[in-house]
């Protein structure tokens, strides 16, 4: 790392971004579940994984700046109605997303004590 | 992060909720008036059809897709089914034709059962999305805690 205290300190960036993301994708999902009976409807998708991952691997790594997740509509089989929504998908991707914002909290919330005990010394 | 946003998610869930619960009271208005013979438009009655619509919040720059766009669905009309209706012979029945046949509405009892779990399911589902909304948001303010 090349400077200890910038924005990304002790990786709680990342961690921020990861939840900021998650509650959007959160908010996508469950607008994909309130219309899975609107006619004509396409299913959205926050597309973020890749970006974070070519972010995170290129030079620098935590100091580039995360790219902003895209809400993009996505092309997906039809029901004879024109919706695309696929309610066990979205389901499972609840609680995916759920688990991925738990596990970014409980690695900031383990970070945050490490931090504690260091500026207490105790 | 826009302050209206923080809820935003409860606010797409709810409405999901809201409209489906809409759906099954048209559903159980369909299922009552089976057999109802009069109704306000002077005929039989005729089932009806609750037409949803995705919602799109108001947004500054208008570009769909945005973040804060996402505005959940909402029930936009009530249509009557024009489809035809049986004709049974009940030649007793004051609302007889001269043949003695009667217009009975259209309500086909599977059709609404069917139409009714759907309804059912989709509000559970809205309703897990609420419940892992609100754990979410649960263990974010346990980082609160010393």
């Amino acid at each position: 790392m090349k400077n200890d205290m910038d924005t990304n300190a002790f990786g709680l960036g990342t961690l921020t971004h990861v939840m900021t993301t998650a509650g959007l994708r959160h908010r996508v999902i469950a607008q994909n579940i309130a219309n899975v009976n609107t006619p004509h409807y396409k299913r959205l998708e926050v597309s973020f994984g890749a970006e974070l991952t070519r972010a995170l691997r290129s030079e620098g790594g935590s100091a580039t700046p995360f790219p902003a997740p895209q809400v993009v509509e996505v092309p997906g089989p039809e029901r004879v109605d024109g919706n695309t929504v696929d309610i066990d998908r979205e389901m499972s991707e609840v609680t995916k997303n759920a688990l991925l914002y738990q596990a970014a909290v409980q690695i900031m919330a383990s970070r945050i004590s490490t931090l504690r005990s260091a500026i207490t010394g105790r | 992060m826009p302050f209206s946003n923080l809820f935003a998610a409860s606010r797409i869930s709810g409405s999901g909720m809201s409209a489906e619960r809409l759906r099954m009271e048209v559903i159980a208005n369909n299922i009552a008036n089976a057999n109802s013979t009069k109704s306000a438009n002077g005929g039989p009655y005729r089932r009806q059809d609750v037409v949803f619509a995705e919602v799109l919040a108001e947004q500054a720059a208008g570009a769909k897709g945005g973040v804060q766009s996402l505005g959940g669905v909402k029930a936009v009309e009530l249509v009557e089914d024009q489809s035809q209706l049986p004709r049974v012979f009940m030649p007793a029945h004051p609302d007889a034709d001269a043949q003695g046949y009667v217009s009975m509405p259209n309500v086909h009892l599977p059709i609404e059962m069917v139409n009714l779990i759907t309804a059912t399911r989709a509000y559970e589902a809205n309703l897990k999305a609420a419940q892992a909304f609100r754990q979410m948001n649960e263990q974010a303010l346990t980082l609160l805690r010393g």
